[in-house]
């Protein structure tokens, strides 16, 4: 099924990829990919996000999922939890909201007002 | 939903809150008919009226939109959807047909990127895929056997990702599904 020599190749990189990685995670992105959230483009913004995290070749940032919030018209929504600091959630993120939250509140941890929903849980 | 791909996303999460643990998803393309089955194992809820979205097994909302859009999506293009549970074990069948010519029928969207959001979104869930072109069923993607090849206990590597995302794309175009069919 698989190209084995292609396969051996990937296992040592991931190997040591997951060496350099302590863990430990500082920020953790969850994207509501309910109903709701997928009709609103959600699996989108998750792809861009996890784009931008790879292409940022930072090691502690983690991308989860979970389902509908209860606020399907913010939709697409995701949470940004920043280790000791409470939660952010933001509203109506599309790949270019994505874009701007990852640079500034992912890489450097401000809060982008425009898109914000709530703080805390 | 926008695309076929969109609901395909949207029915796996159906089997993962159902707690499925193994989710067998073989996906066929032939005379434009396009026939997706899942197969879980997970809990099988009441499976009475499950398309009507005022039906749910979850009690936080009285709506359940998910089964109910993929119907008008289906039988929109004179497909069917079919859902029962198996005989010899728990878990559930899913069974739907589109038929890609009607004019009504979504683009298919990538189907590729579903899997790789679904092995990101629940690494604990151990899939296999299987392309159907009518002749013959192959497998193209079996998680548990991808990860005692790269001894691994999750797959959540973007380069893994990535390069499962390729090879399932190469399949999936062999049997004529490609992101932009259907697109005008």
């Amino acid at each position: 099924m698989k190209n084995l020599e292609e396969l051996k190749q990937i296992k040592e990189r991931v190997r040591r990829n997951l060496e350099m990685r302590s863990g430990d995670y500082r920020v953790k992105i969850i994207v509501c990919l309910g109903t709701c959230g997928i009709a609103a483009g959600a699996r989108q913004t998750m792809n861009k996000l996890a784009e931008l995290s790879a292409q940022s070749n930072r090691t502690d940032i983690a991308i989860s999922t979970t389902g509908c919030a209860g606020f399907c018209e913010q939709e697409p929504m995701i949470k940004v939890q920043e280790k000791g600091k409470e939660p952010v959630t933001y509203g109506h993120v599309d790949i270019a909201a994505a874009e701007e939250i990852f640079d500034k509140h992912i890489l450097n941890g401000q809060i982008v007002e425009r898109y914000l929903f709530s703080k805390g849980e | 939903m926008r695309t076929i791909a969109d609901h395909l996303f949207d029915i796996l999460e159906n089997s993962v809150n159902a707690h499925a643990s193994k989710i067998i998803v073989t996906i066929s393309f032939f005379k434009h008919i396009f026939l997706c089955r899942i197969i879980d194992n997970g809990t099988v809820a009441n499976l009475n009226n499950v398309t009507d979205p005022f039906v749910t097994s979850r009690k936080t909302r009285r709506v359940g939109l998910g089964l109910p859009l993929l119907k008008s999506t289906v039988e929109g293009t004179g497909g069917h959807l079919n859902l029962s549970r198996l005989e010899r074990s728990s878990g559930t069948c899913l069974e739907f047909t589109v038929n890609m010519a009607h004019i009504d029928a979504r683009p298919f969207g990538d189907i590729s990127s579903v899997f790789i959001d679904a092995l990101r979104s629940w690494p604990g869930i151990e899939f296999e895929i299987f392309i159907n072109n009518a002749k013959k069923e192959k497998k193209i993607l079996d998680t548990v056997e991808l990860k005692t090849m790269l001894e691994l206990d999750i797959i959540q590597d973007m380069e893994v990702l990535n390069y499962i995302g390729e090879q399932l794309k190469k399949a999936l175009f062999k049997i004529g599904i490609n992101q932009q069919f259907g697109v005008s």
